[in-house]
């Protein structure tokens, strides 16, 4: 197997499966069909709690405990909510998970780059040691940074919060580069070596261009981890830094319950991860199943 | 391996050793980074669970007379051993759950037509949203008066009363809302696998006149089994760090019984200030991961490196 086989496999979304494989006993019409009645099925079911959270959020508040879904879809929930602090936490969401996305790129990929083609002894141990420190569970780290942060004044700022979030993604960017690096092939850079490009010029100039599709994937989905983090924002952050999904539960927790600011909160934190998700569907599926899969 | 050729040197030796350099340069950030983030947090966790330190008094309590006392303590603590029963049985039951639904769903989207192709995608919105929507969603459905099924069980006269608010049913009602959030990753796991099965063998039992059972139980499951068995250690170790569900859901309760290792570390540390004690149970947590992390390294789910 060459390696541009094995680091860009088939991947999940794209079609092609076992069902062509029984060709000889060519799968009736509605056979096929049925499979995918029973699919849309499914999806309806496991659809339906997510989209009752975002019809809850344009529902009037005195319809709010009717069933009908007949009603005057409202902006209110969202109005509600933008005149208040929510504005803000999203604000420093968008800046937490950019900065945090940018050092993590910053950092990560070069050594992703010099991870793939340098094939020094013991390499192998420190991708793994990098891999290893995203299954560390965050309750680790969140006793030694919040007593740090309280010490080094990091406490409740954005700074602070976007560098625990390096604990998570700087891992990602490493891990995932190194997949894409894989597939630009050596000849060009040692065409450029010959020309008398230093190694990261060369890969400056054409390695990056050419991994390009795989650096942005790999910046959306470290937006993505940082964006949907909760815990450490909780624990972090007070008032200044304090991040929307903190923000939610705050109102949750001391302003009763109110469902339609609830509902549209919860519609405006996920509105970024979907349109990314939609984006960059078949990169995220690498993304999140990466080293997953033997190949 | 194609890129383990090293490049054709302008000048051999001292342009090797140049290349080593600036390969060395390019990765010393990340390491020199992830050394202070990862290893020195570990490091100061460590020390701290071989003090009393709590936030009444940090310098005070900073001391090692008894440097297995918060261990010792943990040994006789009712509420941590109930929290590791509590978070075995989650984890036994959402990584169960999310291998089976996963598994099945997968068997039913590896199709080539669109409509599955479009299903595939939409499956996986449940594993990005942002966890504690996820978490919103399910306090929706699972509280009375706003869930509609909640309403519609009450209509046709069956009121239920709230499952989370219920200790028989609270860490089900957390199991089930965490394999809605996660079963696409085995889904995605599973697909990925069976894609890149050859398709020979099914051919070749398929003349040989295998019923679609047969075929699955002696060529497509055994192909993909290993992918089943990193699936499940992944999941398993992500079920150590369920929070925001809790969070959002029950809050540990009703009494203790969603109240799982992790979340018993959170209010030791952040609502009792408990340090040390908590820095104990954090340590705990790590070696459990650390752990299962080794077994997944041991049955190599990232081959493409030992080549």
């Amino acid at each position: 197997m060459t390696s541009a086989d094995t680091a860009l496999p088939a991947h999940p979304l794209e079609a092609a499966p076992v069902a062509q494989h029984r060709a000889p006993r060519r799968a009736s019409f509605v056979r096929r069909h049925g499979r995918a009645i029973a699919a849309l099925a499914l999806l309806a079911v496991v659809m339906f709690p997510f989209l009752w959270l975002v019809h809850l959020a344009f529902k009037p508040a005195a319809d709010l405990f009717e069933d009908s879904l007949l009603f005057t879809p409202t902006l209110d929930g969202f109005r509600a909510l933008l005149q208040g602090n929510f504005l803000r936490s999203f604000l420093n969401s968008l800046a937490v998970s950019t900065l945090s996305t940018g050092l993590s790129l910053a950092i990560g990929v070069p050594a992703a780059y010099a991870l793939t083609r340098w094939r020094f002894p013991g390499r192998r141990h420190v991708a793994l040691w990098i891999l290893v420190t995203r299954m560390a569970p965050p309750i680790a780290f969140t006793i030694p940074f919040f007593l740090a942060y309280r010490w080094l004044g990091l406490q409740d700022t954005i700074l602070g919060l976007a560098l625990v979030y390096l604990t998570f993604n700087l891992a990602i960017v490493i891990w995932l580069m190194q997949t894409f690096f894989e597939a630009v092939p050596t000849a060009l850079e040692e065409a450029a070596y010959i020309d008398g490009c230093g190694v990261w010029q060369a890969f400056w100039r054409i390695t990056l261009p050419l991994a390009a599709p795989g650096v942005a994937a790999t910046a959306v989905l470290c937006f993505i981890f940082a964006w949907n983090d909760f815990f450490y924002a909780l624990i972090l952050t007070r008032t200044q830094a304090v991040t929307a999904p903190v923000a939610i539960v705050n109102f949750l927790q001391y302003e009763g319950w109110e469902w339609s600011k609830i509902a549209a909160g919860g519609t405006l934190v996920m509105l970024p991860v979907v349109v990314f998700t939609v984006l960059v569907r078949k990169y995220l599926v690498r993304g999140l199943t990466a080293g997953g899969v033997k190949d | 391996m194609a890129d383990a050729t090293v490049p054709a040197p302008p000048a051999s030796q001292g342009w090797q050793s140049a290349r080593r350099r600036a390969f060395a340069l390019g990765l010393a950030p990340s390491l020199i980074v992830l050394l202070a983030i990862t290893l020195v947090p570990a490091a100061a966790l460590l020390v701290a669970s071989f003090t009393p330190l709590s936030l009444t008094d940090p310098a005070g309590t900073f001391h090692f007379r008894d440097p297995l006392g918060n261990y010792r303590h943990l040994l006789e603590d009712a509420r941590f051993l109930g929290s590791i029963a509590t978070q075995l049985k989650l984890s036994a039951a959402s990584v169960a759950l999310q291998l089976a639904v996963g598994l099945g769903l997968a068997l039913l989207l590896n199709g080539p037509s669109r409509v599955l192709g479009a299903a595939r995608g939409a499956f996986l919105i449940p594993m990005v949203l942002p966890p504690i929507v996820v978490a919103l969603i399910w306090k929706i459905m699972f509280t009375p008066d706003v869930s509609p099924l909640h309403r519609a069980l009450d209509a046709i006269g069956w009121p239920v009363r709230s499952v989370i608010a219920n200790p028989d049913t609270a860490l089900w009602a957390i199991a089930f809302a965490d394999t809605w959030q996660w079963f696409p990753f085995t889904m995605l796991m599973v697909l990925a696998a069976l894609q890149m099965m050859p398709a020979d063998p099914i051919e070749a039992a398929s003349l040989d006149g295998a019923d679609r059972w047969q075929l699955f139980r002696y060529i497509v499951f055994p192909h993909i089994r290993p992918v089943l068995v990193v699936c499940g250690l992944f999941r398993l170790i992500d079920s150590f760090k369920a929070f925001p569900l809790i969070f959002v859901l029950t809050d540990g309760g009703p009494g203790t019984v969603t109240e799982v290792t992790n979340y018993y570390g959170f209010i030791q540390a952040f609502n009792f200030s408990y340090w040390g004690y908590a820095s104990a149970i954090a340590m705990v947590i790590l070696a459990g991961v650390f752990t299962l992390s080794w077994l997944v390294g041991r049955l190599g789910w990232n081959d493409h490196d030992k080549r």
